[in-house]
């Protein structure tokens, strides 16, 4: 999968994906990947957010592929017109999000090459690139979005946060020594 | 501004002006009694935590995310005894008898249980008796409130620079226990808190609510072995590289040898931050700032002869103060980071 897939999945999450990228998404060649990798953030945003994801177990994709077939009659979208195309912007609500994820999961469109060329964009995460050190005094602190994150890196994210929390608890004292500690040992370190 | 003006248009005019004057005229008299009561609430805070005798439930809230657990806390012939079951996602609780702790495990997987570490009120309670908190907070008493039931005082602990958040507590009246604390950005906005929503102060707590009650994978752990290594590490250990600048007041604070060595905490009383620093290997992070609740994270890469390191900080403080922080980090030998960094 490459980074504009692996973007349009972290657009879908943030709700901000078009329909044409969901269209490529939707017809790449290895949809277990693609499904996997968006169950994993959804599960990170799961975690970030304490929300629930009705994914697991759920079938209304059929519904949602016809949503999708539906919307495609009115506007037919083509790989070559691609970029002249006026992209329209799609709204995620959170049941069509989910939704997507088991389209995703079942293969629905067709004809879309996904392997182009080098992504045209950055994934988010690269774009919130480290500020040059001059500017660093007065420029913005950079965001980094979590839902950007792949499995190794929210695995490292929450070892530091865990850490993070143990220090916290040992430099205060006893009462939450016991917790943190305990969570360290079910972390396996 | 705008609010204010449009609210003493709305009414109770005449009662705010008074409020107002009043204000002005005792302000310095009133101001330092109650700086003074706010600390003596404050001293109560951390031996009420200990040997006040409880049981309830409370949440706990950073960001959109919300945990609520169940303790019973019992403090008898100078043994404390505890038992927390959480009480959303998977089945799991610990069990704390002195310096032993069993903790039986979600068998939903790891990543369930990290999130549900009191990280907050409970180690702000605990480092306030030890640091020189009102150098670097403006405490003040905000008034009465009523929390799960009980009659509670609440101070408000305002930061004096923009350096760290705002923290506001509330302590129940007769035994200074801690029952409800915020977090709070300098725009109000409430960033992190604990809340008890039921609790009931007894001393008259049974054996058997400390008894382990759910099936699973136990984990025994022995605080007391463990205490004697944090307690030796006191001394910050930045073997290879150093802090430029911290925000004043930040103190480096004990921490355990629990990971992969190059971690330092500082604390200030009330707020931490820990600085992680290691060889940047194989795994490639982003770098920039995210946040859960008053928890931000920060990354940095940092190169020092040819070698590239990662910088991360991660505490309850401003973005800006993370940034900083990891800015100012210098790698003064790379080789004993390379070394111990794995």
């Amino acid at each position: 999968m490459d980074d504009r897939l692996r973007e349009t999945l972290s657009a879908m999450m943030d709700d901000e994906a078009d329909e044409l990228s969901v269209r490529r998404l939707l017809s790449h060649h290895d949809q277990a990947h693609v499904r996997d990798q968006w169950q994993r953030w959804q599960q990170v945003r799961d975690l970030m957010h304490s929300g629930h994801t009705p994914a697991e177990g759920v079938d209304v994709s059929a519904s949602v592929r016809a949503a999708l077939d539906g919307r495609s009659g009115v506007t037919p979208y083509r790989a070559s017109a691609r970029g002249a195309t006026p992209v329209t912007r799609w709204r995620w609500p959170a049941v069509a999000m989910v939704a997507v994820a088991l389209v995703v999961g079942f293969g629905a469109g067709a004809g879309w090459d996904s392997r182009e060329g080098p992504a045209a964009s950055v994934a988010p995460e690269v774009a919130a690139q480290s500020l040059p050190d001059e500017t660093a005094a007065t420029a913005p602190v950079s965001e980094v979005t979590l839902q950007g994150l792949d499995e190794e890196q929210w695995e490292q994210m929450s070892q530091y946060l865990l850490e993070h929390a143990q220090h916290n608890s040992v430099g205060a004292g006893r009462g939450a020594v016991g917790y943190a500690r305990v969570v360290s040992a079910g972390n396996g370190y | 501004m705008n609010r204010l003006s449009s609210r003493l248009k709305m009414g109770g005019f005449p009662a705010l002006l008074l409020a107002l004057l009043a204000a002005v005229v005792s302000g310095p008299v009133v101001a330092d009694a109650d700086e003074s009561e706010a600390h003596q609430w404050l001293e109560r805070l951390a031996p009420a935590l200990n040997m006040t005798s409880y049981r309830g439930v409370f949440v706990y809230a950073r960001g959109s995310q919300v945990h609520s657990m169940q303790i019973a806390h019992r403090y008898r012939d100078g043994v404390v005894e505890e038992r927390l079951v959480l009480q959303d996602g998977g089945n799991g609780e610990i069990v704390r008898r002195g310096v032993n702790v069993v903790c039986v495990l979600p068998d939903r997987g790891r990543v369930r249980l990290d999130q549900v570490i009191p990280s907050g009120p409970f180690a702000e309670a605990f480092t306030s008796q030890l640091m020189p908190v009102n150098r670097w907070y403006n405490a003040e008493m905000v008034g009465e409130d009523r929390v799960a039931g009980y009659q509670a005082v609440e101070i408000a602990l305002r930061s004096r620079d923009e350096y760290r958040y705002s923290h506001r507590l509330w302590l129940e009246r007769s035994t200074g226990l801690l029952v409800k604390s915020h977090v709070r950005a300098a725009s109000g906005d409430v960033m992190e808190q604990f809340q008890f929503t039921s609790l009931e102060i007894t001393d008259n707590i049974p054996d058997e609510e400390f008894e382990i009650r759910t099936e699973g994978r136990e984990i025994s752990r022995n605080l007391s072995e463990e205490e004697g290594v944090a307690k030796a590490s006191v001394v910050p250990r930045t073997s290879g590289w150093e802090l430029g600048w911290r925000p004043e007041g930040f103190a480096p604070a004990a921490a355990p040898r629990a990971g992969r060595g190059q971690a330092v905490a500082f604390s200030d009383g009330l707020a931490a931050f820990s600085v992680f620093v290691e060889p940047a290997g194989r795994l490639k992070m982003p770098r920039g700032v995210s946040r859960i609740g008053a928890t931000t994270v920060y990354m940095h890469e940092l190169e020092s002869s040819g070698r590239k390191f990662l910088v991360t900080v991660v505490g309850e403080v401003p973005p800006e103060t993370a940034r900083k922080v990891a800015e100012s980090v210098r790698i003064q030998d790379s080789l004993a980071l390379e070394g111990s960094g794995s």
